[in-house]
C-alpha cells in the first residue's frame, strides 16, 4: 500500500475526500479486505487518540503512534494479563503504523462534525455521572444477549436505529448459534431445534 | 465544520438559484418529509444489487447484498466478505443463515417486511419536538447523486442521523448514526449499487450446496404473552412513550420477563423486568450502536437496552418503579 493511497484513507475518515475519489475508494473497499482493514486501522487509532476508549492498553497505542512518529522499532505487547484485547485495539494487533499514519492519527482524526453543521447537541444532564466516551464492553451474559435480540424483534420497526438493531440482532444470533454447535461438543442438547432433514 | 459551512453557503445560493429557475415544484420536493416518504416507498419497492461497507467500533467490513421485491414477496441474499463467509438468504419470511465453515444452516422467521435497509425514518414517524430534520446539502454516494439529510436531536438522550437519499429514487445509499459529540458511531453504505435492475433467481441462490448440511430451526425462539404491567420510569427522557408491554419467557429459562419498549417516535428503549434472583450481570454493556444498563430495584433486576446514548438507557434503567 503506497503513500498515495495512505493519505487517500486519511482523507476519507477524516471526511475531506473529495466526492468523486471517496466513490472510488469506497469501491474499492468493497472489493479489497486490505483496503477495509486499513481504514479500521486509522479509525481505531482515531478513537484511541480521541479518548474515547479507557479499555487497558490504550497507553500502548500512544506509544506505538510515538514510535512510529519516531520511526523506532515497537515491541508488540498490547495485551495484559487477564484482559483479552478488545475489537477497539484488536486491528492494530500485528501492524506497523507508518509515520504519515502517526501523523494522520494525530492531526485528522480530530476533527468532529455535528449532524448537519451547525451547533452541537445539548448534552444530557448527568444523573448519574458515567464515561461520556466509548463504553468499553463488557462480556455479554447469555441473558442480556437475549435481551438485545428480543429488543431487536421488537423494534426493527419503529424507527432509523432499526438497521443498526438488524445488524446487532445478526451479529448476536450468529454468535449465539455459534456458542450452541460448540456446546453440542460437550453436551447433546442444543439450543436451536435441530431439523431431521432438510426442508 | 469549515468545509461544511462552506457547502452550506454554496448550497444555499445553489439552493436559491434552482428555485429561480424550477420553481415550486422543486421547492415542494425539498420539504424533508417529503423525502423521507420517498425514502419510504423506495425500500419497499425497490430491488438492488450492491456492495455495503458496514464501519462500527472501529473495524469496516463488507456485504454483498441482492434484493428483489417481487409480487409483494422479499427475497435477499447477503454475503459478509469477512470472516467465516456467512450467507443469509431470505425467501418472504423465511431466512436461512448459512454458516459454511460449520457446515450449518440456521432457520429463523422474520414476521415482518423488514429487510436491513427498510426499517429507516419515515413521515410516518411523529418526531414531536425532540428533532429536527432538514435536507443540507447535495452529494455523491457510490457515484450517484444524493441529498443529504440530517436528523438533529435537540438533546443528548438520542442519537442524530444522517441519510443520503439517491435524488433519482430516494433510496438511502448511505446512513450515519451519529452521537452526541458529532462523531459517527457507526455508518453504513453502498460502496456501489445497480437500483430496479433484473435479477435472477441464480443470484438469490445460497452459494454452497447445503444438502450435506445440517439443519437446526430457531423460530419461535422467545414464548411472549401480553401483559399489562404497574411498572413506570420515573424520569423518562422527554418524549419518550409506551409502545408496547408484553410478558416473554427467554430461551433456558421458564420464568416470564416483562417487557416494555419506549420510543419516542425514532429512537426505542426496551426495558426487561425480571426477578433478581434469576441472574445475570450489572453495569453497563455496549455493542456498536446499543447501549444497556442493567440495575437492582427492589428484588427485581431491570435492563434497558437500545440504540441510544448510555446515559439514557441508565437513566431508564435507574429510574424504573413498581406503582
Amino acid at each position: 500500500m503506497n503513500d498515495a493511497i495512505r493519505m487517500q484513507i486519511s482523507a476519507f475518515v477524516d471526511g475531506e475526500l473529495p466526492d468523486n475519489e471517496a466513490d472510488l475508494l469506497l469501491r474499492r473497499m468493497g472489493q479489497d479486505a486490505e483496503l477495509r482493514r486499513k481504514v479500521a486501522e486509522y479509525l481505531a487509532i482515531g478513537r484511541a487518540l480521541r479518548g474515547e476508549t479507557s479499555v487497558p492498553g490504550v497507553d500502548r497505542i500512544h506509544e506505538r503512534v510515538a514510535a512510529a512518529i519516531d520511526d523506532k522499532p515497537f515491541t508488540e505487547d498490547i495485551e495484559i494479563a487477564g484482559t483479552p484485547p478488545t475489537k477497539a485495539i484488536r486491528p492494530l494487533a500485528g501492524a506497523a503504523i507508518a509515520a504519515t499514519v502517526a501523523l494522520v492519527a494525530i492531526f485528522g482524526l480530530q476533527q468532529t462534525i455535528s449532524v448537519d453543521g451547525t451547533d452541537a447537541v445539548t448534552p444530557a444532564p448527568a444523573v448519574v455521572e458515567i464515561d461520556n466516551g466509548y463504553t468499553v464492553p463488557r462480556p455479554m451474559d447469555d441473558r442480556l444477549r437475549q435481551y438485545y435480540l428480543s429488543h431487536g424483534a421488537t423494534a426493527t420497526e419503529n424507527g432509523a436505529n432499526g438497521i443498526n438493531s438488524r445488524f446487532v440482532t445478526l451479529r448476536l444470533s450468529e454468535e449465539e448459534f455459534e456458542e450452541s454447535l460448540s456446546g453440542e461438543d460437550v453436551a447433546p442438547e442444543v439450543e436451536a431445534d435441530e431439523i431431521p432433514a432438510k426442508p | 465544520m469549515v468545509l461544511l459551512q462552506r457547502q452550506s453557503l454554496s448550497e444555499f445560493v445553489l439552493v436559491c438559484t434552482s428555485l429561480l429557475i424550477a420553481g415550486p415544484a422543486l421547492a415542494a420536493s425539498d420539504e424533508p418529509m417529503d423525502w423521507l416518504n420517498r425514502m419510504g416507498a423506495a425500500v419497499q419497492q425497490t430491488s438492488y444489487e450492491g456492495t455495503v461497507i458496514r464501519i462500527r467500533d472501529g473495524e469496516a467490513e463488507s456485504l454483498k447484498v441482492v434484493h428483489q421485491v417481487a409480487d409483494g414477496v422479499i427475497r435477499e441474499k447477503v454475503v459478509a466478505q469477512e470472516g467465516n463467509g456467512l450467507e443469509i438468504i431470505r425467501n418472504g419470511n423465511e431466512v436461512h443463515c448459512i454458516l459454511p465453515d460449520r457446515k450449518s444452516v440456521l432457520v429463523e422467521e422474520w414476521d415482518d417486511q423488514s429487510t436491513l435497509f427498510s426499517t429507516l425514518p419515515s413521515s410516518e414517524i411523529r418526531f414531536g419536538n425532540e428533532y429536527d430534520v432538514s435536507i443540507v446539502r447535495e452529494d455523491r454516494v457510490a457515484g450517484r447523486q444524493t441529498r443529504l439529510l440530517a436528523i438533529r436531536p435537540h438533546d443528548g438522550y438520542r442519537y442524530g442521523h444522517r441519510i443520503w437519499l439517491d435524488t433519482a429514487t430516494g433510496f438511502p445509499l448511505q446512513t450515519q448514526l451519529i452521537g452526541d459529540d458529532g462523531t459517527a458511531i457507526e455508518q453504513v453504505m453502498f460502496a456501489e449499487i445497480s437500483l430496479n435492475k433484473e435479477i435472477h433467481a441464480s443470484a438469490l441462490a445460497p452459494s454452497y450446496s447445503t444438502e450435506e448440511f445440517r439443519w437446526f430451526n430457531q423460530s419461535n425462539h422467545h414464548v411472549t404473552r401480553s401483559a399489562d404491567t404497574d411498572w413506570v420510569c420515573e424520569e423518562l427522557p422527554r418524549g419518550f412513550k409506551v409502545i408496547s408491554t408484553h410478558e416473554e419467557r427467554m430461551p433456558g429459562s421458564e420464568a416470564f420477563v416483562t417487557h416494555i419498549l419506549y420510543s419516542d417516535g425514532l429512537a426505542n428503549v426496551s426495558v426487561f423486568i425480571a426477578q433478581s434472583g434469576e441472574g445475570g450481570s450489572q453495569g453497563p454493556s455496549s455493542l456498536s450502536g446499543s447501549n444497556s444498563f442493567s440495575a437492582i430495584v427492589g428484588d427485581h433486576q431491570v435492563t434497558a437496552v437500545g440504540e441510544v446514548p448510555a446515559i439514557t438507557v441508565e437513566q431508564i434503567a435507574t429510574t424504573m418503579r413498581p406503582r
